[in-house]
């Protein structure tokens, strides 16, 4: 049975997805859901090559960092299969291990124009129709912390703080204003009837 | 930071839009964006790209920022400010896909 092959490429690098339709779910004969091989080629570089658990793992190692990267963290990733951590500021060191026993692990550094491709290939892959069952749980719980941080910086801090606060004061002002309105009116009230009274009481007199 | 009288606060939607043009026009600039990160990780040979960016930007943060400030003279000050220019060109890198505009509200709320 021939396999399906998908190429994702952008500039210096290239990833090549092969595969399998599942027929079994009705699928189209040119999509990919069953991954049997994957390759990573970089210009000057060792091709890197592995199963649909290797691939997840590196899209989740590459992802992790360039989130560090980014919020300013302490930027360096270490999992089973792959090691990511920074040179300097534009140079990264990766240090892939086999799973495979007496093989060495493979040292390779990039730039930060080599590791904007990759991620951007990642993306394709991700966004691509063609190619399924690519995300594991763990790499959605990543995506999804920084669309519920997003949600939660609009949300709380936002909107419903500052317009909580200001009625809860405007409300405790405007009581504390009413008392006192309330007794001064009664007073003067009271005043006004005694008054009243000793007018008639003089008359009465008179 | 800016070198503007008007105090006003852009509003979340303008925010929005804002950012959703950056990122598509980041899509766009893809390949110049990515020569002048190449140009920075290959400094020695090719060093004309990132000096032509750094020196343009340069100037438009002279031009519209407070100088006074002293947050605006560290970008200023040309020992310090490759990390930022190059944190900041990379951010752009980042965000070309389809949800790009969402990586970079959430990278500059962060900020």
């Amino acid at each position: 049975m021939l396999q399906n092959k998908l190429l994702f490429n952008q500039s210096s690098v290239s990833l090549e997805i092969n595969g399998l339709p599942d027929y079994s779910n009705n699928e189209n004969q040119d999509n990919i859901s069953i991954i049997s091989q994957w390759k990573l080629m970089i210009i000057d570089k060792p091709v890197i090559e592995g199963n649909l658990d290797h691939l997840r793992s590196i899209m989740k190692a590459f992802y992790s960092y360039s989130i560090t990267i980014l919020n300013d963290e302490n930027a360096s990733y270490n999992s089973q299969l792959i090691d990511i951590k920074p040179e300097n500021c534009y140079t990264h060191i990766l240090l892939l291990k086999s799973s495979k026993p007496n093989v060495k692990p493979l040292n390779i550094r990039i730039g930060n124009s080599v590791f904007a491709d990759i991620i951007n290939c990642f993306d394709q892959l991700g966004f691509s129709n063609k190619v399924k069952n690519i995300y594991s749980k763990e790499f959605k719980s990543l995506t999804n912390q920084k669309h519920s941080f997003l949600k939660y910086k609009k949300n709380i801090s936002e909107f419903l703080l500052p317009p909580v606060v200001s009625l809860f004061s405007i409300f405790l002002f405007s009581t504390a204003f009413i008392y006192i309105y309330d007794n001064n009116e009664n007073r003067s009230l009271l005043n006004y009837r005694n008054k009243l009274v000793s007018i008639q009481s003089i008359n009465k007199l008179l | 930071m800016r070198n503007s009288f008007n105090n006003n606060n852009i509003k979340l939607s303008e925010f929005n839009a804002l950012i959703k043009l950056t990122a598509e026009m980041a899509k766009f600039l893809y390949p110049y964006i990515r020569q002048i990160l190449q140009s920075r990780d290959d400094f020695i040979r090719n060093p004309k790209p990132w000096n032509e960016f750094k020196n343009r930007y340069i100037e438009l943060i002279s031009e519209r920022f407070n100088t006074n400030s002293m947050k605006v003279k560290r970008l200023l000050d040309p020992s310090c400010n490759d990390e930022v220019f190059i944190k900041i060109i990379l951010t752009l890198a980042l965000c070309i896909s389809e949800d790009g505009f969402l990586n970079l509200s959430s990278t500059l709320l962060n900020y």
